[in-house]
């Protein structure tokens, strides 16, 4: 099954439901039963290029997960590997879901903002609301921004029920967020994903009509992981090479030095060490901010470096 | 470093308007606050739109929405028609909630219940302190609790009060102050704020 | 799994109680070093290496079917001793799925799951019982899954939502708490439930486990201990029942401290669960004497000294001042000045 840190999964199924849209049918590669998922939750993949998270559509134990990527010319070609080369039998590995990305409990209503790609956590919201039952049923809203070549594809995508507040606009261009938002009832939390530009202006425009913070939802992977750098442990006497995706506290690890750690997630402050040289980017919740600035302290577990090489007294 | 006493009762703070919202409402327990409710450089004028208690029946009704002051007859009548004009409201509202301690969390309820977070509320309870105590043992609720022990109404034992608050129930904890040592009881005292 | 379960036990009354060597010697001892504060004392739940009570995701002992009655028992007199509210009804699923899950694969004599689709078959076989139900549809099941699952497992459970940047109680069973109220505490915040402990929220320590516990991922559980005493192996120490145990805080002497006077000790777990993306906090207690804890020599040793140095206002809060004098008079004598070693371990195989 699963060792609770990564799961090996085999693409089932492979299909292009628009230009630049594939859509994966992922399943566990040995059959078995994959971890469930709230809506909202995502996943992360390993590939050739490198590590990309992507929003689950849908997420079952027994028919698996899917998930929409569309291809786009970024920097380390993960998209354009899934569209050109990843075929259906291919087994690739990826975390177990998270969930930065959820609905909210005591809202009174949900207010789904889209533009692109961005409909993907919106399709998993509301596969969860239209199942809730009668007693638990919030309502929502859904406005999906897509390019006029697309507006049938996401039409189909979303399926609106006989009833139902979902619209697709044709154009990304501009749309009136604020009279959108101004109408909102009160108890409305609102949720937005799509490209970086279309997130600020719904953020600006409800912060311009008084939403507060805590209503307002912008999807988020998560930081995790940054660039390689060298840490140098002087003690020691040796350089390690912190990875993309390894903790310096794993290189540490790695490299047979016995370093003291426990809850390695950086509120413990057990694996404290001192900073001899370099310039540390601090990632936990224990440093005050005094200590943050004098740089002269690390948590290993999580932090990492701005600097090139980081010095360690270790 | 000072002490922090082991309690989770609320702190609050004087209340200042909120320049991001769209629309303020000013909720008191009186016709008017009391001292030190408001932040320095803030007054009424800075509510157009206030709610108070005045107590007595002589309140003609009026339309529930938009600026002005607004009357009503007791905290029970005053919570009814928040409830109402909550259903009605979009989002955008700051709710301001000056009174006694029992009062600005019933107030925070309706508004709760209405989808409102804390973070669209500023409460500020004054006035000598009156607590609704819960009976932990058989769960009565003693209202209007100025010391620091009481006799439950519910089941006759010496609860002390413990400095441990409920927000969503809107009451403190009450537990039996000499059960380790039956009848030995500290000395009563006043609660402070 | 040896384990030959105790049927039994009682935890109330006339107190029918007693740990075998083996379940002395896997005690989950609290302190680490001879003083004890409060820090931010969370680690991983379950690395590969542990063993007995850190080796699994929820630990069955020989007390399990003594102290599942115990709990059918509290329930029957006290059914307000599990709440959910109703917005956690994914997270009530989420941790009836979770029990099963881990007890049948860490105890595959013990626990079956099979599945097929949402038709599922649940068979216990300590408590003799069989289930088929219907995953998802609560009719299928005799109580509540939340409930109907957790009478199945030893230790109290909580539900937390995420939301607004903390964690609130939105749900649990309590017939084991350490002197708190889930009736009275539900709805609270992290920082809220925690108000009445002492000294700990200067030092940031619960704004720290937040940040932590806000971050746990799902197959990534993780863990800390906590401690008070009991007088006489009981396990219902709720603020509801303290008429009935709080005089016993005045029982105690000089010849029955050692028998009588129990170190009471909470695994707490927390687990992230997915289709709710709720916190699930485990709370599993065990009780050990004082007589069964000193037979270990670096324990005596410790005890001795954790609690007479204890910060004063952590004596009032865990309920000592009444007996602490007699308790450290009691414990001196297993105290001979030698160094002890860092770490929890017995460092013994047997007990003499």
């Amino acid at each position: 099954m699963i060792d609770g840190q990564t799961l090996t999964l085999r693409v089932a199924d492979a299909v292009l439901v628009a230009p630049g849209l594939r859509r994966l049918h992922l399943v566990a590669a040995d059959g078995a039963r994959l971890p469930p998922a709230a809506p909202g939750a995502h996943i992360t993949l390993t590939l050739p290029t490198g590590h990309n998270s992507y929003t689950l559509v849908s997420a079952d134990p027994e028919a698996g997960y899917e998930m929409i990527v569309r291809r786009t010319l970024q920097s380390r070609g993960g998209s354009r590997y899934i569209h050109d080369t990843l075929a259906t039998g291919d087994v690739i590995a990826a975390t177990v879901p998270h969930n930065l990305f959820a609905l909210h409990s005591q809202a009174r209503k949900h207010l789904l903002i889209a533009g692109g790609i961005g409909v993907t956590p919106m399709l998993a919201f509301i596969a969860h609301l239209r199942r809730s039952p009668a007693p638990f049923k919030v309502p929502f809203e859904l406005h999906q921004l897509a390019a006029p070549a697309e507006t049938s594809v996401f039409e189909a995508l979303l399926d609106a029920r006989p009833g139902e507040r979902v619209h697709v606009h044709a154009g990304e261009g501009y749309f009136d967020f604020t009279a959108l938002l101004a109408a909102q009832p009160l108890g409305t939390h609102l949720y937005t994903c799509g490209p970086a530009g279309m997130m600020n202006a719904v953020e600006a425009a409800a912060a311009a009509l008084g939403w507060p913070d805590s209503h307002v939802h912008r999807e988020d992977f998560g930081a995790s992981g940054g660039e390689p750098f060298t840490l140098r442990l002087a003690k020691s006497g040796i350089d390690i090479a912190v990875a993309r995706d390894q903790t310096m506290l794993a290189a540490i690890e790695a490299a047979g030095v016995d370093a003291p750690s426990l809850c390695r997630g950086g509120a413990c402050g057990v694996c404290m060490v001192p900073v001899l040289d370099g310039l540390p980017e601090h990632r936990d919740h224990y440093l005050t901010s005094d200590e943050r600035a004098s740089s002269r302290l690390v948590m290993p577990c999580v932090s990492r470096s701005r600097s090139a090489t980081l010095v360690l007294d270790l | 470093m000072t002490a922090v006493p082991a309690s989770n009762r609320p702190r609050y703070a004087p209340i200042a308007p909120d320049p991001r919202a769209r629309a303020q409402l000013l909720v008191m327990d009186h016709d008017c606050p009391g001292d030190g409710a408001f932040a320095p450089g803030v007054n009424l004028a800075d509510f157009p739109e206030r709610w108070g208690i005045v107590a007595h029946a002589l309140v003609l009704p009026e339309p529930l929405a938009g600026a002005g002051v607004k009357s009503f007859r007791s905290s029970a009548h005053l919570l009814a028609l928040l409830a109402h004009r909550l259903a009605a409201e979009t989002m955008g509202l700051r709710l301001y909630v000056v009174g006694s301690e029992p009062f600005v969390w019933d107030v925070a309820r309706v508004a709760t219940e209405a989808g409102m977070g804390r973070d669209e509320m500023q409460l500020f309870a004054m006035g000598r302190p009156v607590r609704r105590v819960s009976c932990v043992h058989c769960r009565h609720i003693n209202p209007g609790v100025t010391t620091t022990l009481v006799t439950c109404a519910g089941c006759g034992v010496t609860l002390t009060v413990r400095d441990h608050f409920s927000r969503a129930h809107n009451t403190w904890m009450g537990v039996q102050c000499d059960a380790e040592a039956p009848g030995e009881l500290p000395a009563v005292e006043d609660l402070i704020a | 799994m040896a384990t030959r379960f105790k049927s039994d036990e009682t935890f109330r009354d006339d107190y029918r109680y007693g740990n075998s060597d083996e379940a002395i010697l896997r005690f989950p001892f609290p302190f680490n070093e001879d003083g004890y504060m409060y820090g931010v004392n969370i680690e991983p739940h379950s690395r590969a290496g542990s063993n007995g009570a850190f080796a699994v995701a929820f630990d069955v002992d020989e007390h399990y079917v003594s102290e599942c009655a115990e709990r059918a028992t509290t329930l029957a007199l006290e059914p307000g001793r599990c709440l959910v509210l109703p917005h956690m009804d994914a997270a009530q699923w989420d941790t009836l799925e979770l029990i099963m899950e881990s007890l049948a694969a860490d105890y595959p004599d013990q626990f079956v799951l099979e599945r097929d689709g949402l038709d599922w078959t649940w068979t216990n076989r300590p408590l003799g019982l069989h289930q088929a139900f219907r995953f998802g549809d609560a009719t299928t099941l005799p109580h509540p899954p939340f409930e109907y699952i957790v009478r199945q497992a030893q230790g109290d459970f909580t539900l937390q939502d995420q939301r607004d940047g903390t964690l609130y109680m939105d749900g649990g069973i309590a017939t084991t708490p350490a002197d708190w109220s889930l009736a009275f505490d539900v709805g609270m915040t992290f920082h809220e439930w925690h108000g009445p402990v002492p000294l700990a929220h200067q030092a940031g320590v619960f704004d720290r486990a937040l940040q932590y516990l806000m971050r746990v991922r799902y197959g990534h559980p993780a863990r800390r201990l906590n401690w008070t005493m009991t007088i006489n192996p009981r396990l219902d120490t709720s603020p509801e029942n303290f008429p009935l145990w709080g005089p016993d805080r005045a029982s105690l002497t000089p010849e029955n401290i050692g028998a009588k006077l129990f170190l009471r000790v909470e695994l707490q777990s927390f687990f992230r669960l997915p289709r709710s993306n709720a916190l699930l906090f485990g709370i599993r207690t065990y009780l050990a004497s004082l007589d069964d804890l000193t037979r270990v020599p670096k324990w005596g040793r410790r005890l001795h000294r954790v609690i007479r140095d204890l910060n004063p206002e952590l004596i009032g809060y865990k309920g000592l001042t009444r007996y602490h004098d007699i308790l450290v008079a009691h414990l001196a004598q297993f105290d001979d000045g030698t160094p002890t070693t860092a770490g929890i371990a017995p460092d013994v195989a047997q007990l003499p």
